[in-house]
């Protein structure tokens, strides 16, 4: 689904903020990557949402190589993930309603295709009396519902979360992560940027992605060092 | 797309001041341009024969001769005589009101109109008038016609120069203000982009966003202009006829000119709406 080899990236001229990137997400998986601050986490899940371009390496999103698909084709890809983003980017002249609704509406979706759907997803994170309110009059937990609920309307095969927990109370963090475990058993692929402890407690260890200094290093590439020191 | 905001209210502001400006200039050109045709075509409908008092001829004679000539002349519409009063009236504003003295030798004048479209061999008709009755003179107002002429042009030109300003002006600030408005909205053009959204997808909203921008601001702009002409018209209309006032009332744009008015909107709105997806289409054209 998701695949990295050898991935550089860098702003502009700057450092290069990830080096020698590899790693492999398959359908269906649930991962966490974790990281101090300024690790690159976001930078690296930029990369994967299409937002930013590797400086180096070769990445495979659905089985397209990147560099050589032409750009009129990546709006495809990017529709079938479904990103949080870490300041959850909402736009505030639309109400809740058509925040959530802005992925189906891209599609050219008409409204009664998915007026539904937006209610009712809604209610399930608990926001379904707030159709019509304005981010700006929000909470930061209610934001970040409605990001979620943004990233999730229109069934992406992939989810992406820039610390989905950042701003809530550990009640409500609960919440979001069992509501990410049930998407996830309904077949979509997570990716959850955090360094929130209390997540990575619940997640078996082979499902962590470390990121520190720009390198990562994955449950996959330690098996595989485990591997290549076997053979040697 | 984007809803109405405090920067929406300030591109509508400059959007307006600029369409009136361009309106009321375009106006003032238009209306100038017609004036400057009136002139030039009503001065050359019609010319004059002056008869200068002569010991040859007696002034009846002298009249009946020029009459005869001018009016067997090919292209000529009519031939009238004008009294001495007319003459009088015609001197006042030289010699004054009263002033013109009784027996001063007044010459007689002959208004001669042609008829319209058709080409008349003036020369040669001031050369017969000149040969055949003593102390006629044609003057066919050529030297102020082409003095008029040539102001009328020379300001028309003017008018069109400033015109020519007024609406590069004009595209440069509505250019900037589009540009100005989608800075705001940059955040909206890259979250709808990050979410999937086509490019010509999120120039359209914004293109059509921008349309009509245009259009209102340009239509508050055209509005004004119109008041502003039919007030200036009506503060004409009523005054007292000053000196050269019969040239005021003209000074009106007339209503066909008003069609043309509504094209400033239209091609304000167009300008915004090119401006906007242009600009959208390079911002979106340098992500990935
Ligand atoms: N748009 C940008 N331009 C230049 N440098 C950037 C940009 N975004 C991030 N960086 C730099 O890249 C590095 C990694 O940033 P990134 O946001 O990916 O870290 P992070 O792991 O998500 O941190 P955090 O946990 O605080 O969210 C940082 O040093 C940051 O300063
Ligand atoms: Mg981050």
């Amino acid at each position: 689904m998701v695949r990295f080899e050898n991935v550089g990236m860098r702003y502009g001229l700057g450092p290069e903020i990830l080096r020698d990137v590899s790693f492999t997400l398959e359908p269906g998986s649930f991962h966490l990557l974790t990281g101090p601050s300024g690790a690159g986490k976001t930078s690296l899940l930029k990369l994967i949402y299409l937002a930013e371009r590797p400086s180096r390496g070769a990445i495979w999103m659905f089985d397209r190589e990147i560099a050589t698909t032409p750009r009129e084709e990546l709006p495809a890809l990017r529709r079938r993930i479904g990103v949080v983003f870490q300041d959850f980017r909402l736009l505030d002249h639309l109400t809740v309603f058509e925040n959530v609704a802005l992925p189906r509406r891209v599609m050219n979706e008409l409204e009664s295709s998915y007026r539904a759907e937006v209610e009712e997803l809604l209610s399930w994170v608990g926001l379904g009396n707030r159709l019509n309110a304005k981010p700006a009059t929000l909470s930061g937990g209610e934001k970040q519902r409605v990001a979620i609920a943004r990233a999730v309307v229109a069934k992406p095969e992939l989810l992406l979360a820039d610390e989905p927990t950042g701003n809530v109370d550990p009640d409500i963090g609960g919440r979001i992560m069992r509501l990410f475990i049930e998407l996830n058993k309904l077949g979509t692929s997570v990716l959850i940027a955090t360094h929130d402890q209390r997540i990575m407690e619940r997640v078996p260890a082979q499902r962590l992605f470390r990121l520190a200094e720009g390198r990562l290093t994955t449950a996959n590439a330690a098996d595989a060092v485990l591997a290549e020191a076997k053979r040697a | 797309m984007p809803g109405d905001s405090a920067s929406g209210a300030t591109l509508h502001t400059i959007v307006a001041v600029m369409s009136f400006l361009a309106c009321l200039t375009l106006g003032a050109v238009l209306t100038l341009s017609r004036l400057a045709a009136d002139w030039t075509e009503g001065l050359s409908g019609s010319v004059t024969v002056q008869l200068l008092p002569s010991p040859q001829i007696s002034p009846e004679d002298q009249m009946k001769e020029a009459l005869r000539l001018v009016q067997q002349w090919p292209g000529i519409f009519a031939a009238k005589p004008l009294g001495r009063a007319e003459a009088e009236k015609l001197l006042e504003p030289w010699l004054g009101e009263g002033n013109v003295i009784g027996d001063l030798p007044v010459p007689q004048l002959i208004e001669v109109t042609l008829t319209p479209g058709k080409p008349v061999e003036l020369e040669g008709l001031g050369k017969a008038l000149a040969d055949g009755v003593p102390g006629a003179h044609l003057d066919d107002h050529k030297r102020w016609n082409e003095e008029l002429a040539s102001f009328a042009a020379s300001s028309e030109a003017v008018g069109w120069a400033v015109l020519l300003l007024i609406g590069v002006a004009t595209l440069a600030i509505v250019i900037y203000a589009t540009q100005a408005g989608l800075q705001a909205h940059r955040e909206i053009v890259e979250v709808v982009h990050m979410i999937g959204a086509r490019d010509v997808f999120i120039a359209s909203e914004f293109q059509r966003h921008f349309l009509w921008l245009g259009l209102r601001g340009g239509l508050i702009g055209l509005t004004l202009a119109i008041a502003t002409l039919l007030g200036s018209s009506f503060f004409v209309d009523s005054r007292e006829a000053p000196v050269g006032a019969q040239y005021m009332p003209q000074f009106v744009t007339a209503p066909q000119h008003y069609i043309w008015l509504f094209f400033v909107p239209v091609v304000i709105g167009l300008i915004a709406m090119y401006t906007a997806r242009f600009t959208v289409l390079r911002v979106l054209g340098r992500m990935p």
